[in-house]
């Protein structure tokens, strides 16, 4: 049911679905698989589409592949927690480690789009000083690019999103005001606001990547509260919205339900194009470059199976490094019962936020830092947490699920450290393509669980201080998902350049989530669909000066 | 327990403008489930309805919503949450094995099937899964209390959450699309949203909810 | 499926131009309205005929009206009008606020009364002043400046106190004075009528064409403030969101000059100005109308759009205060000293 669009493709005989209008179609330009174009990029999220349609804009023919579906938000996406998980990646993978993953539902997307189909909007720009954390802070490794550099290219990106925020933002170097202005705080912001005014640190509404006002087909926002289920208004400025038609209308061709399985290398040691599944077959789609944007799973496994008699490790795998440092973010929460009602299912789930710990540096026993911002869970991820982390089951269960309007909570987005024992590796099993499935192996070391222990205090005070009763912490859940294809100065010690570009093989590149040496405390969309804007200006300088 | 949001009713709203159709489409589908199962045998599905009972004991005096068969309908369909730990099978092996250990485990000990013993031992039996006191051959090798927290708890509180029922009981919203809310402040609601009865306050909170649409 | 109105316009341009239409539409009817407004009596009077009110009787059945009757009934439809508006705009916003406090009732209650001593005004040509009108003008001066304070109040006491969010979210600082505003016209307005025909019309003590015309200046300009405020908000997403924030300042701007410089030639310029503003506060209701179908389910999802869409019953407080402008100009007009 509203499922056709995982069924057969809809970017296909020169049209495609136009996610703005119920109905709708745009014209697609199409190219064959005997063509070589200039770039194959596989996925389409926020790595994948802003490049897409940068590469595209700036007059390069462009094929985007999607293993995902391309959804039109306002007729098929319902208001339901359960059936929107047609929005999220739920082809197996397998976990282990000291902390297991939670993936699925809770950091990985599978639609034209990406996982910005289903993200919760927060936009927050990297503290200047993480790009430089191992010289200046002592930890994690450094990035090979310029915070100023990033600085121009976050406002590209927060204009392209209209992101709504606030007029001055309280932490780090001076930013041109966000194209929108900030939401209206639902209460659940609130208690996050008065918790900081009592601790004493300052706070802000949180920049977000959907509309406060009209723009274009999207109206503004409605507050209903679904967002990491996919909005159905068009409020929400994911790269399906954005990105996408804007890289359709530049002449990119988009393929949905388009899994790439291995990408194909020549005797010189270069990449050809990929073969892909599409329509009951394998294709082949001939490329001059090819762009991997799978995210930080899908990426070094698509790595790694593309194994061959010359790279028999796996693409781009000279160091070793393809598939570790995986950083997955801690999300750890403390969560607290109101006298009042607070009703938190309304409006974006994280209105209001601090970066206080990002920006401080004194006080703490660990490396690293963290933003927390307020929730709004909805009853199934609610009852996910309560009883994932307390193991409440039946009456006692039902009795704290009674209290769902009256609870609040605050919920970190914490910077890990990279380790290469964290990992994506392959396993024996199979999937229904009959590639084999990633093993992603993940374990906290000591410097993360004193970010966490340290925030989780610091965040139930600052609950109890306004009055929350019953607190409690939840300290088993990560987000989002970085590293596995490091970006660097050194060969030995990364696997691409600061253009993303691969060192072992000039014509293969990965632009996504995986490229980030650190993580930082703050969520990584806006970082990544930077970089995708710098990449394009890198590949269209060096396509000038002829080093492509 | 007293309702907290006594004649609240979430369907009230289908027909406003907080209901797309989409939305009336998956939530009608799954409101008319037939309490039946079609993938699990007879033997474990009265095991399973009989879990179902204990990790969410229903208020009596409403039709019950059919836990087990939204989960069994979850393993027709093979809709699985896209990773597992690596200690567990696959989805649908973890439950069967799952249903039949603890079964096991009730025969063991109380000489008769899970859900033919008193809801007391059966709690313990639960209790002692969730703590991974359980182990055995039926399990082979699948740790008890992993499959407790990630199969068993998760799919029926999955399940459960996903009902409309439910979300009259907690004063959920609900669906909310075009329609969503206004009034976001501490202790505001839209007239579309449930009234929360205060202590003595039912009679009039239950007029009020009648009214929400 | 899903409604989305707007979706249906094909492109940017054209739903500008729709919105361009919209507001043409409600011009037409501030015209029509303003036309009858200006012609209570003889229904011939045209808008630019206002001008003529120097002049002597049109109807040979007509006393003459003294000219500061004449000021006055225009300023008691002057406040009759922002009166409205203040009514609607505070009836929609204090129900956004659930009258969450009791209090939230009066605006509404000396709105309406307001509008009912405004309507009576308006008809009354006795050059004396009326009990009842005085005491609900100067109770809706003191509600409104009531208001303020409670709003401050409140805003002060939200996380974050006198900031964007708390301006742009919390209880509006500007809607209040316009309550305080039109209860001060109409106050101004039985004054006016308590002066002696021949002399030069005073109000405590000063020139009342001039007064007022600064009067309804700051009132102008600490409107555009509001309008500018809100469509800052909304990040003036519309090139048409700029209307408010020029024309009425400019409005404003003309009508201190006119309070402040010597009596002069007639002031031309400053009346077309206030007419177009006048209009602009009926267009600007028209706007809003569109803005609320711009929003997701567009007026079939009413009971949230009118209350989180643009306020429909806001701009024409522009028109009530332009009209206020013009009567001042009508004064000085006939007493250039006034
Ligand atoms: C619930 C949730 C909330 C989030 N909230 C935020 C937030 O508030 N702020 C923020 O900054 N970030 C947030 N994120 C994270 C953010 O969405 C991701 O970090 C970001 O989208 C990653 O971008 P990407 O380009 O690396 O990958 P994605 O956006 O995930 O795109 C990868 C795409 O590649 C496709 N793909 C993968 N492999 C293949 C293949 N072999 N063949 C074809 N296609 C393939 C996938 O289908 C997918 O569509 C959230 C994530 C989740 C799940
Ligand atoms: S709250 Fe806003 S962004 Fe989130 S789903 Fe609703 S309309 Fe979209």
């Amino acid at each position: 049911m509203l499922d056709e669009a995982l069924h057969s493709p809809r970017g296909k005989d020169g049209r495609a679905p136009d996610p703005l209008r119920v109905g709708g179609w745009m014209p697609m330009r199409q190219y064959g698989e005997n063509d070589e174009v200039d770039f194959a990029i596989v996925g389409t999220g926020a790595g994948g589409g802003t490049l897409a349609c940068k590469l595209a804009e700036a007059g390069f023919s462009v094929v985007g592949f999607d293993a995902g579906a391309w959804w039109r938000p306002l007729e098929e996406f319902a208001s339901d927690e359960t059936h929107q998980e047609k929005l999220f990646w739920t082809d197996e993978r397998i976990c282990d480690g000291d902390n297991p993953l939670k993936l699925g539902s809770n950091n990985s997307g599978k639609a034209i789009g990406g996982s910005t189909v289903h993200f919760a909007m927060v936009s927050l720009r990297f503290r200047p000083e993480w790009l430089k954390s191992r010289s200046l802070l002592g930890y994690g490794a450094d990035w090979p690019l310029d915070w100023r550099e990033m600085w121009r290219y976050y406002t590209e990106v927060e204009q392209a999103l209209k992101i709504a925020g606030p007029v001055n933002y309280p932490w780090g170097p001076p930013r041109p005001r966000y194209p929108y202005r900030a939401h209206e705080l639902n209460a659940a912001a609130l208690v996050l606001a008065k918790g900081c005014e009592a601790m004493g640190i300052p706070w802000s509404e949180t920049p977000l990547a959907t509309v406060s006002a009209p723009r274009g087909r999207s109206p503004p926002c409605v507050y209903r509260g679904f967002c990491v289920s996919g909005c159905s208004t068009n409020a929400k400025q994911s790269a399906l919205i954005t990105w996408i038609p804007r890289a359709v209308k530049a002449g990119a061709e988009i393929r949905d339900l388009a899994m790439a399985g291995r990408i194909e290398t020549n005797d010189a040691g270069y990449v050809t194009g990929v073969h892909y599944y599409r329509e009951g077959q394998w294709r082949f789609q001939r490329a001059r470059n090819v762009v991997v944007a799978g995210y930080a799973i899908e990426t070094p496994r698509l790595l790694l199976s593309s194994a061959n008699s010359q790279f028999p490790d796996g693409l781009a795998n000279s160091s070793g490094l393809v598939g570790k440092n995986l950083m997955a973010q801690t999300n750890q929460a403390a969560w607290g019962v109101m006298e009042d009602e607070i009703r938190w299912y309304k409006g974006p789930p994280s209105l209001a936020v601090t970066e206080h710990w990002n920006y401080t540096d004194t006080g703490k026993d660990f490396f690293g830092g963290y933003a927390y911002m307020s929730q709004g869970p909805l009853p199934r991820a609610w009852v996910s947490s309560l009883a994932g982390n307390r193991g409440l089951w039946g009456d006692a269960l039902l009795r704290a699920m009674e209290k769902y309007n009256h609870q609040a909570g605050l919920k970190i987005v914490g910077e890990v450290l990279p380790q290469e024992r964290n990992r994506v590796a392959l396993a024996d099993e199979k999937d229904r393509y009959g590639l084999p499935i990633a093993r992603v192996t993940y374990s906290l070391c000591d410097n993360d669980k004193a970010l966490v222990k340290h925030a989780l205090n610091f965040m139930s005070q600052s609950l109890s201080v306004v009055g929350a009763r019953d607190i409690w912490t939840e300290s088993d859940d990560t987000c989002h998902l970085n590293g596995t294809a490091r970006m660097g100065d050194d060969p030995r010690t990364s696997v691409v350049n600061a253009d993303c570009r691969s060192w072992d093989i000039p014509n293969l590149w990965v632009c996504d989530g995986s490229v980030f040496p650190t993580v930082g405390g703050v969520n990584p969309s806006l970082t990544i669909q930077a970089i995708a804007c710098r990449t394009a200006d890198r590949i269209r300088a060096m396509a000038a000066q002829g080093s492509l | 327990m007293p309702e907290r949001y006594p004649g609240y009713d979430v369907l009230a709203k289908r027909a406003t403008p907080s209901w797309n159709e989409p939305t009336r489409r998956v939530i009608d589908a799954r409101l008319s489930i037939p309490n039946e199962p079609r993938f699990f045998t007879m033997q474990e599905w009265e095991t399973l309805t009989a879990i179902c009972d204990r990790i969410v004991p229903q208020p009596k005096d409403r039709a019950p919503v059919p836990i087990a068969a939204l989960v069994d309908r979850k393993m027709t369909n093979d809709e699985r949450d896209g990773y597992r730990q690596a200690s567990m099978p696959k989805m649908q092996q973890a439950w069967q094995r799952g249903l039949a250990a603890l079964d096991a485990a009730a025969r063991a000990s109380h000489g008769a099937p899970f859900h033919a013993i008193a809801a007391v031992k059966q709690d313990v039996l639960l209790k002692a899964m969730q703590n991974g006191e359980l182990s055995g051959p039926e399990w082979n090798g699948m740790p008890a209390h992993t499959f407790f927290s990630e199969r068993l708890a998760h799919d029926i509180l999955a399940a459960y959450y996903s009902h409309s029922s439910s979300w009259n009981e907690i004063g959920f919203g609900g669906p909310a699309s075009p329609r969503g809310y206004v009034r976001m402040n501490f202790n505001r609601r839209d007239s579309w949203e449930a009234v929360e009865a205060k202590p003595g306050h039912e009679a009039a909170a239950r007029k009020a909810n009648e009214r929400v649409g | 499926m899903a409604a989305n109105n707007a979706g249906d316009l094909s492109t940017a341009a054209t739903r500008q131009l729709v919105g361009g239409a919209v507001g043409a539409i409600a011009l037409g009817l501030g015209v029509a309205l303003l036309r009858r407004g200006f012609t209570p009596q003889t229904g011939r009077e045209t808008l630019a005929g206002a001008r003529t009110h120097a002049r002597q009787k049109r109807s040979p059945l007509r006393v003459d009206e003294p000219p500061q009757v004449k000021a006055a009934r225009r300023l008691n439809r002057a406040a009759g009008l922002l009166g409205t508006s203040t009514l609607l705009d505070s009836a929609v916003e204090h129900y956004r606020g659930s009258f969450q406090n009791k209090a939230m009732y009066t605006p509404l209650i000396v709105s309406a009364l307001m509008l009912a001593v405004s309507a009576h005004g308006t008809r009354d040509k006795r050059p004396i002043a009326h009990g009842v009108r005085d005491a609900t003008y100067l109770a809706a001066a003191l509600t409104g400046i009531a208001g303020t304070g409670f709003h401050i109040y409140n805003i002060a006491k939200r996380p974050g106190g006198f900031s964007w969010q708390n301006l742009f979210y919390g209880s509006p600082l500007g809607a209040p004075g316009a309550v305080a505003l039109s209860g001060l016209l109409g106050y101004y307005s039985e004054r006016l009528r308590d002066n002696e025909s021949d002399k030069i019309p005073k109000v405590f003590g000063l020139p009342a064409g001039r007064a007022l015309a600064a009067l309804s200046g700051v009132g102008l300009l600490a409107t555009a403030g509001e309008a500018g405020l809100l469509h800052f908000r909304g990040a003036y997403h519309n090139p048409f969101m700029f209307a408010p924030v020029t024309v009425p300042p400019l409005a404003g701007a003309l009508l201190g000059e006119t309070a402040l410089s010597r009596p002069r030639r007639p002031r031309r310029l400053t009346r077309w100005w206030l007419r177009l503003t006048a209009l602009l506060g009926f267009a600007g209701a028209g706007f809003h109308a569109y803005g609320v179908q711009r929003n997701m389910g567009g007026w079939r999802n009413w009971s949230q759009n009118v209350l989180n869409g643009p306020p429909i019953p806001a701009p024409p407080s522009f028109t009530g205060l332009a009209l206020a402008g013009l009567a001042a100009l009508g004064l000085l007009e006939e007493h250039p000293d006034a």
